[in-house]
């Protein structure tokens, strides 16, 4: 009796489940082969990123001459002199893995635009037709998440965030190496030397250098934005008061910083300067945007989070015992907390947007930034500081300097099929090669590839602010400083740890509550070290 | 065979049979998609299991001893009931006096009533980012507007104001849902009561207190269900606004669970954190429903 | 007495206004931004009259970008669910509210609970269970995700309103020779059709502006309104002018369709709450 009653609950569930996915055929499966017209444009609000992109002028033709000529085996064109060739092995047919469908998920970031955009010089090469899916970073990192945990392929390309995916979820990506030393398919053209170095190994590698599971994606880095005008005008007032020049550049000390900033304020208050009301800003909302803003200081005193080796570049399971406590971090602490209360006093309501458009309105004359915020300082329609703006590395502080980088890679999900795994490989290698990276400049790229830094056309934007290059190319004013920060003893790199995104959380609350006057440094380093070393049993 | 195995589930076979069949499909329904999920989150509770674990291992009441000894997460609990309480109690003064001021114009009232019904349609989502755009300290509207009446406070960026900050856009969206709940209501009352007060002299307010207040009092109740229990599982305005700050002054229990499911991908300690909402939350609907068959009785 | 009804008169009207300040200034400060370039729309004080411009609004339904589409699946998975929840919920409702079941108090309130459902802690089952049928990324998944809220409520909002239709209504009709179910369709629910109104456009209303779910379920192609809101704040920059533009889009058909049964609507609030 009881069983019979089950029996038809269960039939009943059944049957109402498949009315439910008749009902709605317009369900468009990720994964599936089909799929309907909608797709020639990748998902994005408004198609390109249109903010950064106002100066119209295709950086990628106005460089050099795309050669129609280039190696037979290069079905994508937009190959220019200098550039190292995409190769393929003897009669390599590009259109072997015509139908596969592959879904990418990515953050909305300057690379995903520009690809999304260009996606059809990629489908039309080879067949393969690719959905290129852009949400928020924690989004992917749970979407990613799930679909590891469940063993699936919903996407078989994955935005692989060193930090929130890469550190814990190695294991589920395909060796990359496997894919570039297979004689039958084409390898990473300039091979994996002519990625940024440091960049590769923080973004490709996790524990050891064995298995390379990404390749270096995009490249944000912490750098200082300043107002020229402002620094230039009172440059002399400045000299007379305090004696020195006071340009932000290599030299500038945080000591010296914070003295500016507060002369900014001082006289910004007195009415002597009126192109500015304060003299720095941050990024300290409680946010990972405040981690960031930190640790430049941190790594600027000599401090770290963690004492164990490789912390930084290739990563570790384990990062031993937290070195928060040491004098040099609360220092740190203690020089952040002064600087903070001199700070524009929005500070802690802004993540890295709040400070960037403060700054684009003219509140502030330094700020330590996000360099790819280049292209929104230098477009018109919003901001009122285009062509105002100077960049320059970080200050440096008693025991070295700090420029937090930011950077992500892309990689392919171990689980996907073998037809699915090469079609992938295909497109990473198209999506990171120097041709694509030059093409998508407009997009407010940061390039990935020493080669591409070599192009004439780059180094003229670079080098020459006032060259039609330099126009076209909005970022390329901050990418000397970034370039710069770059360098080894420059870059501040955190620590790729599986349980970063618990630690960060710990970093930026703790931290919160210093800035509000709830605990001192000191006891915010000892109270961050305290929770760190318990969830990672040190 | 069917009478058979639908009986037990009856008291008087005879005439219930069609709605027990009309009920059905709905319990089924929901079965499938509800009963799974709590008992994978009973289930969760007692395992070690995160999002990059290879499979989950038993953790005995390791979850629920992490969860409940940990102090931000009774933190958490003491801001949401000020969230919640804060927030469902400004809503219910504000939706009960707006509903009366609404009653008591001669003119316009449904002119006024449509308009004030608006804020209701904005998605979660877009009232925060709404009240991020106006609140913001460089170019927001509310922002300027208290800079000008000579407060220059920051009003996100404050432990001080957050809280009051993100309890203010929940009253915004939902107050409007209570006014128009009791204003119905107030609608339905019967002209005779208000009529003899008038004769015996009473005033206003104790027309209020006494006749029209007491004959809403069940959709108070209704609209007080709903609301609670939406206001402790949405945390959307939140996380567009103040992402728990600063200084963890809105870090509500909603927002803590987030934090635990999806940054730190803690399956199992978001399942017994799960757990003790799906707890208050039922308390919470026992008490109101209880208030409810009461005054129903 | 007249001067003092004309005074208390005068603040009540002075009260009403500054409570529609309070709910309209946010609204009206969003549709009037998404009609400035970015540099007006950040002026302080604000401008009121401008000459409005439409390139977000063109930008977002006709330049290279999704948003029609996002739209569309908005519009669909709204109108499904809610066509589901409520055919499932009317039915439903009228049996809970008549039943007469030995568990009906249980059965009711395990209906209410299953809304309580901490939605991140309940993300992971579903998407086990929607990943096995294949589901994730699909409208149909999303359709169901949201049927976990939107039925419970359907079929708590329909069972009060049905207790307030009488039962000689349905006894009368099967009296004149109706079937119960006949009857059920010809009388009762016409009866309660406010209250189905209602419930319906506050199910629409849910579904409409449900983000969490949203964000975990859906897959490109399938993806809905505020996810495009959410996409507007990027690692380099938040995008207000469109972000007050879709913000004005996901009100627009919500209100439109909010004012055209506002009538039914307080109707069938009311009547589900008041005796």
């Amino acid at each position: 009796m009881n069983r019979s009653w089950v029996t038809k609950l269960i039939v009943l569930a059944i049957a109402s489940v498949l009315v439910l996915s008749a009902c709605s055929s317009g369900g468009n499966k990720p994964g599936s082969g089909s799929n309907s017209g909608s797709s020639q444009n990748a998902t994005n609000v408004n198609g390109n990123n249109s903010g950064d992109s106002g100066q119209s002028g295709n950086a990628g033709n106005a460089g050099g001459q795309p050669s129609g000529a280039a190696d037979s085996s290069d079905p994508f064109g937009g190959w220019v002199e200098g550039l190292p060739k995409i190769e393929a092995p003897e009669g390599f047919d590009w259109k072997q893995f015509e139908g596969v469908t592959l879904n990418v998920i990515t953050e909305n970031t300057p690379p995903s635009s520009g690809l999304a955009a260009n996606i059809e010089v990629f489908e039309q090469a080879t067949g393969i037709k690719v959905n290129i899916e852009q949400v928020n970073l924690d989004i992917v990192v749970e979407k990613a998440g799930l679909d590891f945990n469940a063993r699936n392929s919903n996407y078989q390309i994955i935005y692989a965030d060193p930090y929130q995916i890469l550190s814990k979820q190695a294991k589920h990506f395909v060796d990359l190496n496997t894919l570039n030393n297979d004689p039958t398919l084409p390898s990473i053209p300039g091979g994996l030397e002519d990625f940024i170095q440091s960049q590769l190994l923080v973004g490709g590698y996790m524990g050891d250098k064995e298995h390379l599971y990404a390749l270096p994606y995009d490249n944000p880095t912490m750098v200082l934005a300043y107002r020229k005008d402002v620094f230039e005008k009172y440059k002399d007032l400045f000299m007379q008061e305090k004696g020195y020049d006071w340009t932000p550049g290599p030299d500038m000390t945080w000591d010296q910083y914070y003295e500016v900033a507060l002369w900014i304020n001082e006289k910004a208050k007195a009415g002597v300067i009126s192109e500015v009301k304060y003299g720095t800003g941050h990024q300290a909302k409680q946010h990972d945007s405040l981690m960031n803003d930190f640790s430049n200081v941190l790594a600027a005193y000599g401090g770290d989070y963690f004492e164990a080796e490789n912390l930084g570049d290739i990563g570790t399971e384990n990062p031993g015992k937290s070195l928060l406590t040491s004098p040099e971090a609360i220092e740190a602490a203690e020089f952040y907390n002064e600087l903070l209360k001199i700070a524009a006093p929005g500070s802690t309501t802004w993540d890295w947007n709040g400070l960037a458009e403060a700054f684009a309105a003219g509140e502030i004359a330094m700020i330590p930034e996000w360099h790819e915020f280049a292209g929104m300082f230098e477009n018109p329609e919003l901001s009122k500081v285009a062509g105002k703006v100077g960049w320059t590395i970080l200050p440096k502080g008693p025991k070295g300097r700090g420029n937090m980088y930011g950077g992500t890679s892309i990689g392919i999900n171990k689980y996907a099929s073998d037809k699915e795994i090469k079609a992938a490989w295909l497109f990473l290698i198209w999506a990171t090669a120097p041709q694509t990276q030059y093409m998508i400049l407009d997009a407010g790229f940061t390039p990935t590839r020493y080669s591409v830094y070599q192009l004439p056309y780059i180094q003229k934007a670079m080098n020459d602010p006032e060259s039609q290059e330099a126009k076209e190319w909005p970022l390329a004013s901050s990418l000397i400083a970034a370039q710069e920060a770059w360098k080894e003893g420059n870059v501040y790199m955190r620590p790729k740890i599986p349980m970063w995104p618990q630690i960060d959380t710990i970093i930026y609350t703790e931290l919160s509550k210093m800035l509000a006057g709830r605990q001192s440094p000191a006891d915010t380093m000892k109270e961050i070290a305290k929770q760190s070393d318990r969830l990672t049993g040190n | 065979m069917q009478q058979a195995a639908s009986r037990p589930l009856m008291r008087k076979p005879k005439r219930n049979r069609t709605e027990f069949w009309m009920l059905l499909p709905s319990i089924v329904v929901l079965a499938a998609i509800s009963i799974f999920p709590f008992f994978f989150m009973v289930y969760a509770s007692f395992m070690d299991y995160s999002l990059d674990m290879d499979r989950p291992r038993f953790a005995g009441f390791g979850n629920w001893a992490d969860t409940l000894t940990d102090t931000a997460f009774w933190q958490s609990w003491g801001r949401t009931l000020v969230y919640a309480g804060g927030g469902l109690l400004a809503q219910l003064v504000f939706g009960c006096a707006i509903a009366l001021l609404l009653y008591h114009i001669p003119r316009f009232r449904n002119l006024f009533s449509t308009l004030f019904m608006l804020p209701l349609f904005v998605a979660p989502i877009v009232t925060g980012l709404l009240w991020r755009f106006l609140l913001d300290p460089t170019y927001g509207l509310y922002h300027w507007v208290l800079n000008t009446f000579g407060l220059d406070i920051q009003v996100l960026g404050d432990p001080s104001y957050a809280m009051f900050a993100v309890i203010m856009m929940d009253v915004w969206e939902w107050t409007p849902l209570i006014t128009i709940i009791v204003l119905a209501g107030l609608q339905t009352v019967p002209e005779e009561p208000l009529e003899a007060a008038d004769v015996d002299g009473a005033n206003s307010w104790q027309k209020i207190r006494y006749i029209l207040l007491p004959m809403v009092r069940r959709m108070i109740v209704v609209a007080l269900l709903v609301r609670s229990m939406d206001i402790l599982r949405y945390v959307d305005t939140i996380v567009i606004t103040t992402e728990g700050g600063p200084a963890d002054a809105t870090k509500t229990i909603g927002y803590y669970l987030m934090q635990v499911a999806f940054r730190f991908q803690d399956i199992g300690g978001a399942a017994s954190v799960g757990l003790t909402m799906l707890l208050a939350s039922i308390l919470m609907g026992r008490f109101f429903i209880k208030v409810l068959r009461s005054e129903e009785a | 007495m007249q001067h003092r009804q004309k005074l208390l008169h005068a603040v009540l009207y002075a009260l009403m206004t500054l409570s529609l300040l309070w709910a309209l200034v946010p609204i009206l400060h969003m549709i009037l931004s998404s009609m400035k370039t970015q540099v007006n729309m950040f002026e302080m004080p604000p401008r009121l009259f401008f000459t409005p411009t439409f390139d977000v609004y063109q930008e977002m339904f006709f330049g290279r970008g999704d948003f029609p589409q996002f739209l569309r699946n908005s519009l669909v998975v709204s109108v499904v669910t809610t066509a589901l929840c409520l055919l499932l919920g009317v039915m439903g409702g009228f049996g809970l509210a008549r039943g007469n079941f030995r568990w009906e108090k249980d059965v009711s309130f395990w209906v209410i609970s299953t809304r309580m459902a901490p939605i991140p802690a309940v993300i992971l089952p579903l998407y086990l269970i929607f990943s096995k049928l294949n589901l994730i990324g699909t409208t149909t998944g999303l359709v169901l995700a949201y049927t976990t809220f939107n039925l419970p409520f359907a079929l708590w909002m329909m069972s009060t309103f049905f207790k307030d239709v009488p039962a000689d209504l349905e006894e009368a009709a099967m009296i004149d020779g109706c079937g119960k179910f006949r009857a059920f369709w010809r009388v009762v629910v016409p009866a309660a059709a406010p209250g189905i109104v209602a419930t319906a456009v506050l199910c629409l209303m849910f579904s409409w502006n449900d983000y969490l779910f949203a964000s975990i379920f859906t897959g490109r192609g399938t993806q809905t309104v505020p996810i495009a809101a959410s996409l507007l704040v990027s690692q380099s920059g938040i995008k207000w002018g469109q972000a007050m533009a879709t913000g004005t889009v996901i009100i627009m058909p919500m209100l439109i369709c909010g004012l055209l049964v506002r009538k039914y609507m307080v109707r069938g609030l009311s009547m589900g709450a008041v005796k």
